[in-house]
């Protein structure tokens, strides 16, 4: 049953991270692939305030999402003031960067992991009471990102993607937008990365590189951009599918490289077979307003 | 401790060591230039060389030689795949330059996957040794691999600035790198300009991975941080000019060669990092993904306004 | 002065082309220009200088008394500067009325933090958008597709939707690129009346057009370009009759 728990978990978390992220690769149409180093930040800042600081879990978690979040107005702001692809290259190069920089910094754990981190929930209420937790945080977030995105915000980015430059004629401000929900969805990830580190309780900085990078945009691509229920269903997909082939028995040399093998390998059908993925988005941006109007 | 001994050894041990280097940043360079991509699929083509060289000479047991025409086979082997069913398909599908980044780095991880099951992770080199032999030269450690490789690079430089200054396809690189739409009008084939690009690339690649192969360990994973490497030089550069990357390929290299006077050695990995999100970040001129033009530029239409202004 | 846009000495060159070259030009109230000359003139150069798409390299905008040289595209939406594209630049993702909905000078949700900290605001704003939108969509005889996306619609209606949504923008000054192009019959007519209803509102407007009925017919004014530079300047009577500007126009 804690198996069953913690893929329960492990599911929430990805789809909280899939929704987030798309939030700023699908509908706000940014490139960037820099998603875990915020889950990271959000991670390791819960982790050690509750840990070497005493603070209440909750406040940590939250803590952490901010700590994301102002992070990533400080990578999105100069490189978007620039251009747009700035903020791709810039963005990897703060992740592998940071992750350089935290394998040396003994304090948090160096390269060896940080370990020992304060449990929450878990000892009193039992693990079903985290899987409880985690999830309503992700139906928080999904539910969240669709509010988002079928408002007034959402017409907005749907303009922006589609013509910047009549988009900034009209008196709109790109770079806000883009800033914006740039910041929002990384503070996202970062709470998720506080929800990891208190079951988990374990840290090291080589899982939040361009590999969990390629597994996020697995889940958006192959699940299906800018639809409420696409990046959830790659989520669970793409959390299902490695578990199922660890019951083959193979020798662990193998099964690591071949999950990697199995998700790029799924992404690169997709790419090409189904570009839209498994949901494809609506090539017409449907407000609430829209729904509104069709009532009466 | 910094004296002229101790500084001369370092540049010249970073100069050597930036011939692989420079490799990489000019055939990084080349097809962002012509292709309009970030090939971040360059790792998995790398990868692809390095284990072609290291099957031919350690495990089919050929000579040095043999190990260097598989390198380059296996390099343009990949690249040619690459752009026959990946970058091909997506452009006549005209997709987003988002997607395509996507395909590049999602090819790159697959194709280090495929390595990593069939080579595991075990760090190898090319040769049994890496060992070189050394002789000192004015108080300067020089190895035996230094000149070959600083020659290898130099040549490669030559014979493709030649290509591009001279040859027929060189030149229709120049073009499509300038106006692919405008080039297609006079007749040159783009399909086949870009797959002779990524081809290039390939070579170079397979000729750098060999080098640095012959001197260093390699991991499947190991040619993402070179690449970046090269990626870091293409923008410090100037995208778009090739000789820049190469400058600053040369220039990165010795930054972080010369760095162990300054910061623990632990720390040079990160150096790298630090060195590409300052630089962009404080980079004045941005730069942009290259679009696909999608129209003609109206430079074929002004300059007979412009002449009919002088007469009239 | 009823001056609402002034240009002064404005230059630019791409490389070897003089796009602009020592332009001066003014936009009264309640007049419409008409911008005429041959393709590569610099007609819509110099609208893309003037909203800020493209630096000059010297000179000045000023926009009622303001000088918006420098600032950037936004700001000068915001300071009542509104235009229409000559290759549309419409939301294709969008309907018609929601295209509009982007357009006023201030957005209803142009922040996160209006969103989440001002809801009654933006839920108001966006109802007043509304039904201005419906107002104009109305007046240029848009009101029966406002739920129609793009790419459905006809290509005139695609004309009227650009003029319309640069309408939100409740604009003192409005640049119009060739806004006949391709129209033909009841989207002509309509847009035809629209700036003419537009211009007795007081708005000062530019318009760059190659159709001469048009151009005759609204226009109170004309400037001739030729290659970046304003050659003539007069009544569209004369500006049409002047046989050199013909030859120029079509031409040798």
């Amino acid at each position: 049953m804690d198996y069953i728990y913690t893929i329960l978990i492990l599911i929430g978390l990805f789809v909280i991270l899939a929704s987030s992220f798309d939030l700023v690769i699908g509908h706000c149409g940014l490139i960037s692939i820099a998603h875990p180093i915020f889950y990271a930040l959000g991670a390791y800042v819960s982790a050690m305030l509750a840990k070497e600081g005493g603070v209440p879990i909750p406040l940590a978690m939250l803590a952490g999402g901010a700590a994301a979040f102002l992070a990533s107005v400080l990578v999105a702001l100069p490189s978007l003031r620039v251009s747009g692809d700035y903020l791709l290259i810039a963005s990897i190069g703060f992740q592998l960067g940071l992750i350089e920089f935290a394998k040396h910094i003994h304090s948090i754990g160096g390269a060896g992991g940080l370990t020992n981190i304060p449990s929450f929930l878990v000892n009193s209420y039992g693990r079903l009471s985290y899987v409880i937790l985690v999830l309503a945080v992700a139906v928080l977030t999904v539910l969240f990102v669709r509010w988002l995105t079928s408002g007034p915000y959402g017409r907005m980015m749907a303009a922006m993607r589609d013509d910047e430059l009549a988009f900034s004629m009209l008196g709109r401000n790109a770079i806000w937008v883009k800033v914006s929900v740039f910041a929002i969805g990384s503070g996202i990830a970062g709470v998720a990365g506080g929800l990891y580190a208190h079951y988990f309780r374990f840290l090291e900085p080589d899982q939040f590189g361009l590999l969990q990078s390629s597994a996020i945009l697995t889940m958006v691509v192959v699940g299906g951009m800018r639809t409420t229920w696409g990046p959830v269903i790659g989520a669970v997909v793409l959390q299902i599918l490695p578990q199922a082939i660890t019951f083959l028995g193979l020798p662990p040399s193998i099964l690591g490289p071949l999950q990697g093998l199995m998700f790029s390998g799924l992404v690169l059908v997709f790419m090409f077979a189904r570009p839209q993925g498994l949901l494809a988005a609506p090539d017409i941006w449907a407000g609430r307003s829209t729904r509104e109007r069709a009532d009466g | 401790m910094l004296n002229a001994t101790v500084i001369s050894q370092i540049l010249w041990t970073s100069l050597a060591t930036s011939s692989y280097f420079v490799l990489f940043a000019v055939a990084f360079a080349l097809v962002l230039k012509v292709n309009k991509v970030f090939n971040f699929a360059q790792a998995g083509m790398m990868t692809c060389a390095f284990y072609s060289a290291y099957v031919a000479v350690r495990v089919l047991e050929f000579s040095g030689p043999v190990g260097f025409v598989a390198a380059i086979a296996g390099g343009a082997a990949m690249a040619f795949i690459l752009e026959r069913f990946g970058f091909s398909v997506l452009r006549h599908r005209r997709a987003s330059p988002m997607f395509v980044f996507i395909f590049t780095l999602i090819a790159s991880q697959f194709i280090t996957y495929a390595m990593t099951m069939i080579f595991g992770t075990w760090p190898t080199t090319i040769f049994a040794s890496m060992f070189w032999p050394v002789s000192i030269i004015a108080n300067v450690a020089v190895s035996a691999w230094d000149l070959p490789a600083l020659g290898a690079t130099i040549l490669v430089l030559v014979v493709l600035w030649a290509f591009l200054r001279f040859t027929r396809y060189g030149q229709f690189m120049i073009a499509v790198a300038d106006n692919a739409d405008l080039a297609e009008l006079y007749g040159i084939r783009k399909d086949r300009v870009l797959m002779v690009s990524m081809l290039v690339a390939g070579i170079i690649c397979g000729i750098g991975m060999f080098l640095y192969g012959t001197r260093a360990q390699v991991q499947p994973a190991a040619a993402t941080e070179l690449m970046l490497f090269a990626v870091a030089a293409t923008i410090l550069g100037g995208i778009g000019n090739l000789w820049g990357a190469a400058l600053a390929a040369v220039v990165l290299g010795l930054v972080q060669n010369s760095s162990i006077l300054f910061i623990p050695s632990a720390w040079q990995g990160f150096l790298l990092y630090a060195f590409l999100f300052f630089a962009i970040v404080l980079f004045p001129s941005g730069f942009h993904l290259p679009e696909r033009s999608k129209r003609l530029k109206r430079t074929v239409v002004a300059p007979v306004v412009v002449s009919d202004a002088k007469e009239g | 002065m009823a001056d609402v846009l002034t240009v002064s000495a404005l230059n630019k060159r791409f490389g070897g082309i003089v796009v602009a070259d020592n332009i001066d030009l003014s936009l009264i109230k309640g007049r419409v220009l008409g911008l005429i000359g041959p393709n590569g003139a610099g007609k819509t150069s110099l609208f893309n200088l003037v909203c800020g798409v493209v630096r000059p390299d010297s000179g000045s905008i000023m926009l009622d008394g303001q000088e918006i040289n420098g600032l950037p595209i936004r700001a000068r939406a915001r300071m009542g500067l509104a235009r229409t594209w000559q290759n549309l630049r419409l939301f294709a993702s969008l309907s018609v009325l929601d295209n509009l909905m982007l357009g006023p000078q201030v957005y209803s949700a142009d922040t996160f933090t209006d969103l989440i900290f001002r809801p009654g605001h933006v839920a108001a704003a966006e109802r007043a958008a509304r039904d201005k939108a419906f107002a104009i969509l109305e007046r240029t005889g848009l009101a029966d597709i406002a739920h129609q996306p793009i790419r459905d619609i006809t290509f005139g209606q695609q004309k009227l939707v650009g003029v319309a949504r640069a309408l939100m923008n409740d604009a003192r000054c409005l640049l119009l690129d060739e806004p006949m192009a391709g129209v033909e019959g009841q989207a002509y007519a309509l847009i035809q009346k629209a700036v003419r209803d537009i211009a007795a509102s007081g708005v000062a407007i530019c318009v760059v057009e190659h159709n001469v009925a048009f151009i005759r017919d609204l226009c109170d004014e004309g400037v001739f370009m030729f290659a970046g530079k304003v050659l003539a300047r007069g009544s569209v009577e004369a500006l049409i009759a002047d046989p050199q500007l013909t030859e120029l126009y079509f031409g040798t």
